[in-house]
């Protein structure tokens, strides 16, 4: 679902990069005043398994599948700071070694994928949790899907109108909010209840991982 | 200043004048000087950048000249405009790929460049793995595999995948307690 490069003006990814970076500081420095042996190796586990949560298939009937996020498992399980820490280091290694996704878009997606999909699963989890432990999951894993794709459908949305020529022709993403709303926001509020069973069963054997590993 | 590093500074700053210039002509020389500093890798990364961009620029672009024809506007200028830079920050990320050690790069932060180190070797296993997995299931079946086998294949990948990161967190630390790394 994230970004690529060069569709963003820099009216856009530039303050997008001054929030990150606050809010990157911030994490950090939440995470280092309980750093100890365990916490460093456990954000960069974190990371990889995010990494790979990122590459893993949801199959979809008629042979065609898409990709997993992550988000909502990493936001429930590890919590909010972790989850952002994480799925920017994600995005930074798919930007910077891998080539996927792309620098000037790193930020947007960082915000929106890492801090505001777990942010708003991890509510909407603490909010249901005490009247029902499995749909607070599945609703989680809704949530962190439908937030983000929000985010980047009004992002790429409002590009036209910040960022044209004399003319009025688009320099960036060149469709409106008529366009993106829909065609991001529809599919994704479908594909959020495939995120939403991984988060469900994913929390379920992390737990029974977590008693074998004493984590 | 370690070559590395300041040519990570180049990098991000001809990425964002690469988002300041919007003249085509500028944007096709620049790719054609990024080819040259390709030198033999140019074929190589400009085919890959194409790979990678082929999928969403095309949607994008199909969809531009519809809605175009539907608003009688030429949509060709503002199509090369938008290709030409994806082809060129594409390109230019991967020549940099290429041609630097970003570890290295990183290296005025020691906790940064640890533990992009410690997740990317972790990540790489894991994309291994993940490779190894799809096989696997390919392997064992004679026809295209059904949902709940695709299901069922994709929860034991993500079961391993977790098991495996909670293992690998605890033997790192372990390892770098042993080494005296937190030690200092």
């Amino acid at each position: 679902m994230h970004l690529p490069d060069g569709f963003l003006s820099p009216q856009t990814y530039l303050p997008a990069y001054g929030l990150a970076a606050g809010l990157w500081w911030l994490a950090a420095r939440r995470l280092r005043r309980t750093l100890d042996a365990e916490r460093l190796p456990w954000l960069a586990a974190v990371t990889a398994l995010a990494f790979v949560l990122m590459m893993l298939a949801l199959p979809l009937p008629g042979g065609s599948s898409v990709h997993a996020t992550g988000v909502a498992l990493l936001a429930v399980n590890f919590g909010v700071w972790t989850a952002f820490l994480a799925i920017s280091l994600v995005l930074a290694l798919q930007a910077l070694l891998f080539g996927v996704g792309g620098v000037t878009a790193l930020a947007v997606n960082a915000l929106a994928l890492g801090l505001l999909g777990s942010a708003a699963a991890w509510l909407a989890w603490r909010a249901v949790q005490p009247v029902h432990e499995v749909l607070a999951l599945i609703l989680a894993g809704w949530v962190s899907m439908v937030v983000p794709a929000a985010i980047i459908a009004l992002v790429l949305g409002i590009q036209p109108a910040i960022a044209h020529d004399a003319a009025g022709r688009p320099l960036f993403f060149p469709f409106g909010l008529a366009v993106t709303l829909p065609a991001v926001l529809i599919p994704h509020a479908l594909l959020g209840l495939g995120e939403g069973l991984l988060t469900w069963l994913g929390t379920l054997t992390l737990k029974r991982l977590r008693l074998r590993h004493a984590v | 200043m370690k070559r590395d590093r300041l040519l990570l500074i180049l990098y991000l700053t001809a990425v964002v004048a690469a988002t300041l210039v919007h003249e085509p002509s500028s944007l096709a020389a620049a790719l054609v000087v990024l080819l040259l500093l390709a030198g033999h890798d140019a074929t190589r990364l400009l085919r890959r950048s194409l790979r990678v961009i082929l999928v969403f620029n095309l949607a994008v672009s199909l969809g531009y000249v519809l809605l175009a024809w539907l608003r009688g506007i030429s949509p060709w200028e503002t199509l090369l405009l938008i290709n030409l830079r994806v082809l060129l920050l594409t390109l230019l990320t991967f020549l940099f790929i290429s041609r630097v050690n970003l570890f290295r790069a990183l290296d005025f932060s020691p906790t940064l460049s640890w533990l992009l180190a410690l997740a990317y070797s972790q990540a790489l296993g894991f994309q291994r793995a993940h490779a190894e997995f799809r096989l696997a299931l390919a392997s064992r079946c004679l026809e295209r595999p059904r949902l709940i086998d695709r299901y069922r294949a994709s929860a034991a990948a993500a079961a391993w995948f977790m098991d495996r990161a909670l293992a690998t967190a605890r033997e790192s630390a372990l390892a770098l307690r042993a080494r005296g790394f937190f030690d200092a």
